[in-house]
């Protein structure tokens, strides 16, 4: 069918003339410019991981610096925050660095809430049973670890490596994940906000 | 097309596909397919990129992106997704609003049977 008339222009329906900066929204889809995703004004995040599951965990951080969470979501501008993790040792390092912090007279029942803190957490048997592989590209040279035993050497990569999964390739995004070992970070500048998981089941069952 | 349409629609292209018109043509030929088969594949690119962020939107009050269509749908509210987008984006409250039709219309799905969480297991300490 051929319709006669020009399908109308919504300048027919404005008040000419426009305003200078009239951009028309309900017919454009909204693309971010550069004011809309500097880098100093995004948002910080900071997560403890004591205890939660490894997974899921990893799932709501990946999401977030992604930006999928917003509804101005872009999958070719970096919308997204970056988030801090943090985890606490096991409980005797605990205990050292707050008494040569607090002095002499600091005990362990001051930090109650860190007592059973073991670090990231795998339900199941994961923890003797899941692998972390490498390659040095010469042949006969993969390197296979358990999840114990890298969290004895480098405790940073299982969650850098669960996450880094998550994420689109390239390392934009992933320089946005910041981990540290130990309960202090050196971003205390960026006053970040603790990021909220709505998972129900990140927390490790006792 | 000859050769000087050619280098003009070459324009930007790297190395000598810009310059030399043996290379060129062959550039410019993929390119003007790409560009067919690319404006059938921006409305489902768009579409895509609607729904997603109708589904961050959702999600921040709490229903995902299929049941609150599914509730617009049973209230017979006739909004595209390219439109609902541009409400999550730019006016949160009105958003909010078709979100509570939603929610009231559709509550979710109460029938689903969630797997069984497993008592016994042990979890390693």
């Amino acid at each position: 069918m051929i319709f006669p008339f020009p399908s109308p222009s919504p300048s027919l329906f404005l008040p000419l003339p426009l305003p200078p900066s009239f951009s028309d929204i309900w017919n454009n889809t909204w693309y971010p410019k550069a004011k809309d995703h500097i880098n100093t004004e995004k948002t910080w995040y900071v997560v403890d991981a004591t205890d939660k599951i490894l997974g899921r965990l990893a799932s709501t951080i990946a999401v977030h610096i992604h930006g999928k969470n917003l509804a101005t979501y872009t999958p070719t501008i970096d919308m997204g925050a970056f988030v801090i993790v943090f985890y606490c040792m096991n409980k005797f390092s605990l205990l050292e660095t707050c008494s040569y912090w607090y002095g002499s007279g600091f005990f362990l029942s001051n930090l109650t809430q860190y007592v059973n803190a073991e670090k990231v957490a795998a339900s199941g048997k994961k923890r003797t049973q899941k692998l972390y592989r490498r390659h040095s590209g010469r042949p006969g040279g993969m390197k296979v670890e358990t999840f114990n035993q890298l969290q004895q050497r480098i405790p940073e990569r299982i969650i850098e490596h669960a996450i880094r999964g998550m994420l689109p390739k390239g390392r934009a995004l992933f320089n946005h994940l910041k981990v540290y070992k130990g309960p202090d970070h050196p971003h205390n500048a960026q006053k970040s906000i603790e990021l909220l998981i709505r998972d129900k089941r990140v927390q490790k069952q006792r | 097309m000859n050769k000087k349409e050619i280098l003009k629609l070459a324009k930007g292209f790297r190395g000598r596909a810009k310059n030399c018109i043996r290379i060129a043509r062959e550039r410019v030929e993929k390119a003007l397919q790409y560009s067919y088969r690319d404006r059938r594949n921006k409305k489902r690119d768009m579409r895509s990129l609607w729904i997603q962020s109708i589904n961050a939107g959702t999600r921040q009050h709490g229903v995902n992106y299929g049941n609150f269509m599914h509730g617009l749908m049973k209230e017979n509210i006739q909004l595209n997704r390219k439109v609902l987008s541009e409400i999550s984006m730019h006016e949160p409250y009105s958003f909010r609003a078709l979100v509570d039709i939603s929610r009231n219309a559709f509550p979710g799905n109460k029938n689903v049977v969630l797997p069984t969480r497993k008592a016994d297991v042990s979890i390693n300490v």
